[in-house]
């Protein structure tokens, strides 16, 4: 849903629009920095200027915030792109507490293919089944070291040649509900229904991807991504959610630095 | 209309009133492995086929759950085990034994040891889990007698080797998505963990390697 809602207003706003109050920035290397008021707008294709104006207005005033913090390190980037190899992106699911959202995964890959259509991103679930039992949770590899043990087994290695597979990136974290308070009723009557209350929740994403290079069988670079944010959702007869898409805003910004990796064209 | 809503609650409130059944489905996936150029015979027992555990609630604001995994757990065994070895014969009856004496090199028996499972109203924790304990005998087909009423037993002196796995499933809380689904889930999540563990440690047993290298003596004397 937030991620919808990210998709409605992005293309609205352009980089460099200030935070506003309330939206605390942390000093890092590298910084993206995000304002993405999630409320349902028209789409700004469609809008005059006059209406897009008057929408970034409605927006400024009823938006709920996210701050994007990214770090990068990457090296031997493949400057002419990777031509017809393929590239699979996984969540690290071995964690007692915690996985790797599929869908954020599935996020990530489509923002990939959208980027640059010549970029083939194998689908996740595809690929675990297509190779298992080796890429569980209690038998994926978690070193470089380990592709060796892996390509011991005939089938397997025959498997990743069939596939052309040059990266694997493995993307470890999770978005968690960090915060939540207030309280809305709502209730039925002859005459209609409706709510009343406040509720206000705050969400916060920390996810790494970890690129392997699979024909150098070493790693080539980390890109980390914390995101946090705050929804609010007034009721007076009408609920109004204001959500921060907070995994949405994680998605992209990991998203656009693996494309600019892996593609020639960015 | 409004007796038509009167009637639709109270069924509802029946049925929130009668046990949860879940009845595991899943796809499961042919592993990718080299074979064992084994010839490899399976006997599920009526225990295993038709595996099914029942939680009856501790209080009023619990309800009974009712998991059946039998059937999903033969598909599972029957794919995995497809896949690992180079033939697989299943050995029900009278027939099925005697049919492939001189093929078979030796009959595994699953047995499901334990299974348990918590969903969010147990822990509190926004997960469903399940946890399964298996035990497997591996025994050469001289073990299996077959009874006049077409029962199968096992002698347990003749066993080459009796080793237990364990297996682990969970799935996070999602929108839209009913307890039963996320039982279902974990439950498939736990017999690919299962099947994982088995397909990469199976050469490993003590008992199946010592087959495997022809020295079954010196399991024996263990």
């Amino acid at each position: 849903m937030s991620n919808f809602l990210y998709d409605l207003v992005t293309p609205l706003f352009t980089p460099g629009i200030d935070l506003p109050s309330g939206c605390e920035e942390t000093p890092r290397a590298q910084r993206q920095r995000e304002s993405v008021p999630p409320i349902r707008v028209p789409n700004p294709s469609r809008l005059g200027h006059r209406s897009g104006l008057l929408a970034i207005t409605i927006c400024a005033a009823l938006q709920g915030c996210v701050t994007a913090t990214v770090d990068e390190m990457t090296f031997m980037e493949p400057t002419e792109g990777i031509g017809d190899a393929s590239v699979v992106i996984m969540g690290r699911r071995h964690a007692p507490d915690y996985e790797t959202e599929f869908d954020f995964i599935e996020c990530i890959g489509d923002h990939i293919r959208r980027g640059d259509t010549s970029i083939t991103v194998l689908h996740e679930l595809d690929f675990i089944n297509m190779m298992y039992p080796w890429f569980e949770p209690r038998t994926a590899p978690l070193r470089t070291d380990d592709i060796d043990k892996l390509l011991d087994h005939q089938r397997v290695a025959e498997r990743f040649t069939e596939l052309k597979l040059e990266y694997m990136i493995w993307i470890d974290g999770s978005t968690v509900e960090t915060n939540s308070s207030g309280s809305m009723t709502c209730g039925v009557g002859p005459g209609g229904a409706g709510c009343f209350g406040f509720g206000t929740w705050g969400n916060a994403s920390d996810y790494e991807a970890t690129i392997w290079d699979f024909t150098d069988e070493r790693e080539v670079g980390r890109i980390s991504a914390n995101t946090s944010g705050q929804s609010y959702m007034p009721a007076v007869v009408v609920p109004i959610p204001i959500i921060a898409p907070v995994q949405g805003t994680a998605c992209d910004s990991l998203g656009d630095q693996l494309l600019k990796y892996l593609s020639a064209k960015i | 209309m409004i007796r038509a809503l009167g009637v639709a609650t109270f069924i509802l409130l029946l049925a929130a009133c009668g046990a949860r059944e879940v009845v595991v489905k899943g796809n499961f996936p042919q592993p990718l492995m080299d074979r064992l150029p084994l010839t490899l015979g399976v006997v599920y027992s009526d225990a295993f086929a038709q595996h099914e555990i029942f939680d009856e609630a501790a209080g009023r604001a619990e309800t009974d759950w009712l998991v059946k995994t039998g059937d999903a757990q033969v598909e599972f065994w029957d794919t995995l085990f497809g896949g690992m070895f180079e033939e697989v014969v299943r050995i029900s009856d009278h027939d099925s034994l005697h049919a492939h004496e001189s093929e078979i090199d030796a009959v595994i028996i699953p047995y499901v040891a334990d299974l348990q499972y918590t969903i969010p109203l147990h822990t509190n924790v926004k997960v469903y889990e399940i946890w399964m304990k298996y035990r497997f005998r591996l025994v050469p087909l001289s073990a299996i007698h077959d009874h006049d009423n077409g029962d199968l037993t096992i002698d347990p002196a003749e066993q080459l080797a009796d080793w237990t796995l364990t297996a682990y499933g969970k799935t996070p809380t999602a929108f839209l998505q009913s307890d039963e689904e996320a039982v279902n889930l974990a439950a498939v999540v736990a017999l690919r963990d299962a099947g994982a563990n088995f397909a990469t440690s199976f050469t490993r047993v003590p008992g199946v390697a010592a087959w495997m290298e022809g020295d079954t003596e010196s399991f024996d004397s263990e």
